[in-house]
């Protein structure tokens, strides 16, 4: 009964979104009464509460057990603690649907409630995002409904929740990314809305960058999440698989990055405005795209939902009608927008603008790698995959191009350049640096390899030119943009720890029996197979292992397990780690052999920390940049 | 011709090439990484050079796990032809016996060689090719 509630509560949604769009259409072409706009307004705000109390009531649901429900029974289990059994909500594609929306209509609702009430886009930008939300809400009602009731009878217990996402990095991944990916509906619904309209003199900037920079963070913070995961709970001992899901998440990142940046040219001045107005409309239309590739099931990829091509049709045809509209109005007002001011070569938009085309390559590139396969079987029936070959040839040379425009926009002026004498020391000393530092890598680590180097040399100019830059601002007590540099030394390091890692891990594959000692090099002096124990848990079985390691003369104990889960009985692989500044030691366990022995994986795993705080950096700098201009 | 209109011309010019070079890179780098994927009937149809990585589907035949030490050998089979396979590492938990597997590799002399063997989220998971000629049979 309850359950019904929550689905009626839905389908009332529904058909208000439907009124307000047939309401405001009717008067289209009339004369705006005044009252129109509040009307709409408020059902709006009571559309999107009934969605908000529906969510609530499934939410109940599964803490409670309904398990006639057929979504819950199969996702979740009445010994889960409740943490987990809300999880369980968005851990498979009803669910998680089910979410998308509901953070859709929150980010709309408060939007369109923040924004002044003779605000001349208001009515469109509400209309705009009616319609998004109307035809997500019918393609989750439609096609994946997760109110269906098991009948006559329910359930009597809950299949459980797949193992693997029963941990806190990944209950919360999946809302942070939504959380980032829709909330680019703003920008998208704005920006049309504006475009719509036609009156060129408003300013649009300042109405969505706050929104914008939030939903950023909210991406950034969804992906690290994931790739931290991915880490340590798959056990693969990876962070990035170049996975197609992963890539359509990172296309939407790379748009919404360039976004923020030409955001603030346009706003300095009125260059790039067209520009940042189309990347506005790419990255929700690159999130679109993002949701069709992973619930279609059209790629075969670790992430992607079950196959159904009755939800892939209804996506791509709603996402392509949305981003058509939005485009094409785009396209159609181009003449009128064209804004007649050259960028002035040397100046910090030319700087912006080089990098923009750089992320459009680099998301160019990606979108080919994501969908190169399915137009070779589309031609000649070939399978084919593409992996992280591809992306690291493609990725090394843009990124030693856009850190070489960093560098140089680092002592740039806006809509002014710079004589090169004055900025030759600041491009100098950060040069030297580098190749002095490079030089030691190579001195130290006795390898060489061409893309890595790279990387680390464009981590290094970047690092190098923003700590130059912080130094002598330092001693002249100039101004420093402390949000950008500290978000740029954030890049910087990212790139260098991506680099070093790829370079300096290694991994072993061990065989020992229990008791056994072995060498395994010169750091790692002594590995122990101690001790074996079968344990009992509520849920699960554990085969625990302990391991002794003297490495680089310290003494450490691993302790990796396998778990076998009696509800599904699935195995999972539970990596056990070491962190260290440097490196993570990173053991876990493989199959018995039949003479009584264990195969061991065992990584070292360089940098690998630095990574997810190289990216916690960048979401610090936005944070101060989002708060410094509260105050100031 | 105008300076101006002349400049502009050039700068046309340069974009031009320079974006020509970086999408026939981009397809060149696309051509050469690229794994063709094959079940164990059309591997040995299909003439693979040898040295070229390609991926293999295929289910693994009961019985056919032979452990040594960290190599594993076993047969990759789509009930039709079967390939053996060696590969030396842990492989991924949902590796077992009479289920679906993804190896990338070489093969060379009717062995087939893994760098990689996939792991799949989902335990019913199934090369896409067998399942469809499942649901036939």
């Amino acid at each position: 009964m309850i359950g019904e509630l929550s689905h009626f509560l839905s389908l009332s949604a529904v058909v208000i979104f439907c009124l307000i769009l047939i309401f405001n259409s009717i008067f289209f072409f009339g004369k705006i009464h005044p009252n129109q706009l509040s009307l709409s307004l408020r059902m709006f705000n009571q559309a999107c509460s009934l969605i908000f109390i529906s969510f609530g009531i499934f939410v109940y649901l599964s803490i409670n057990d309904d398990f006639s429900i057929a979504y819950i029974a199969s996702h979740s289990n009445s010994q889960l603690p409740i943490f987990y059994k809300i999880s369980s909500i968005w851990s498979a594609h009803e669910g998680s649907m089910f979410l998308w929306i509901v953070f859709l209509t929150a980010w709309s609702l408060l939007f369109i409630n923040s924004l002044h009430h003779d605000h001349p886009l208001k009515r469109k930008t509400l209309l705009m995002l009616s319609l998004i939300i109307l035809g997500f809400l019918l393609f989750l009602l439609l096609t994946s409904n997760p109110f269906e009731r098991i009948l006559p009878f329910g359930a009597i217990e809950g299949a459980d929740i797949n193992p693997v996402l029963q941990d806190p990095a990944l209950a919360i991944h999946p809302p942070m990314l939504y959380l980032g990916y829709v909330g680019f509906v703003i920008s998208f619904s704005f920006i049309s809305a504006y475009l719509f309209h036609g009156n060129f003199e408003l300013e649009w900037e300042k109405d969505i960058k706050d929104w914008s920079l939030v939903a950023w963070i909210f991406l950034t913070i969804g992906i690290t999440l994931g790739s931290w995961w991915a880490y340590y709970e798959l056990g693969w001992g990876g962070y990035w698989f170049w996975d197609p899901v992963e890539n359509v998440a990172l296309m939407p990142w790379l748009a919404a990055t360039a976004f923020m940046h030409s955001l603030y040219a346009s706003s300095k001045s009125s260059v790039l405005k067209t520009w940042t107005m189309f990347l506005g409309i790419l990255i929700f239309a690159l999130s679109l795209f993002g949701a069709f590739i992973v619930r279609s099931g059209i790629i075969d990829s670790v992430h992607s939902f079950a196959n159904d091509p009755q939800r892939g049709l209804y996506l791509l045809i709603f996402s392509g009608l949305i981003t058509l509209l939005a485009l094409g109005i785009f396209s159609y007002r181009l003449p009128s927008l064209n804004v007649s001011r050259y960028i002035v070569s040397g100046s910090k938009e030319s700087y912006l603008s080089m990098n923009n085309i750089l992320m459009i390559t680099s998301i160019f590139s990606i979108f080919l790698g994501v969908t190169y396969p399915l137009i070779i079987e589309a031609l000649n029936g070939e399978k084919v995959s593409i992996g992280p070959p591809y992306y690291n040839t493609i990725f090394a040379p843009l990124i030693l191009i856009a850190s070489i425009f960093i560098m140089a926009s680092v002592d740039s002026l806006w809509q002014r350049s710079k004589p090169i004498k004055s900025v030759a020391l600041t491009i100098f000393i950060p040069l030297m640096l580098s190749i002095i530092f490079i030089y030691i890598v190579w001195h130290v680590t006795a390898i060489f390899s061409i893309l890595p180097y790279i990387g680390i040399f464009s981590g290094l100019l970047i690092l190098f030119s923003y700590l130059y830059r912080i130094f002598s601002n330092f001693l002249s007590k100039k101004f420093i943009n402390t949000g950008s540099a500290i978000a740029h030394i954030g890049l910087g390091l990212l790139f260098l720890a991506v680099s070093l890692n790829s370079i300096l891990s290694y991994e072993k594959n061990l065989n020992l029996a229990p008791g056994e000692s072995i060498q395994i090099n010169q750091s790692i002096k002594e590995f122990s197979f101690d001790d074996i124990k079968v344990l009992k848990a509520s849920n699960h079985d554990v085969i625990s292992v302990e391991v002794s390691l003297v490495q680089d003369g310290k003494n450490i104990s691993l302790n990796p397990q396998k778990r076998k889960y009696s509800t599904r009985g699935q195995i999972t692989t539970e990596s056990s780690i070491h962190a260290s500044v440097l490196k993570d030691t990173y053991l876990t366990i493989g199959d018995q052999l039949e003479n009584g022995s264990w195969t061991f994986a065992l990584k070292i795993n360089y940098f690998i920390k630095w990574i997810w705080f190289s990216a916690s950096l960048m979401v610090l700098g936005m944070l101060i940049t989002i708060f410094k201009k509260k105050v100031t | 011709m105008l300076q101006a209109r002349k400049n502009r011309l050039w700068k046309f010019f340069i974009i031009l090439i320079l974006s020509a070079g970086g999408i026939s890179l981009i397809l060149f780098s696309l051509n050469s990484k690229l794994d063709l994927f094959y079940t164990p009937s059309e591997m040995f149809e299909a003439d693979i050079k040898p040295g070229y990585r390609i991926k293999l589907g295929g289910m693994v035949k009961t019985g056919s796990i032979i452990r040594n030490g960290t190599k594993i050998k076993f047969i990759a089979t789509d009930f039709v032809k079967e390939v053996p396979v060696i590969f030396d590492g842990v492989p991924p938990d949902l590796f077992k016996e009479d289920s679906g597997v993804v190896v990338l590799g070489y093969f060379l002399d009717g062995m087939f060689e893994a760098e990689e063997i996939f792991a799949k989220h989902d335990e019913n998971y199934m090369p896409p090719a067998l399942s469809i000629e499942e649901k036939e049979t």
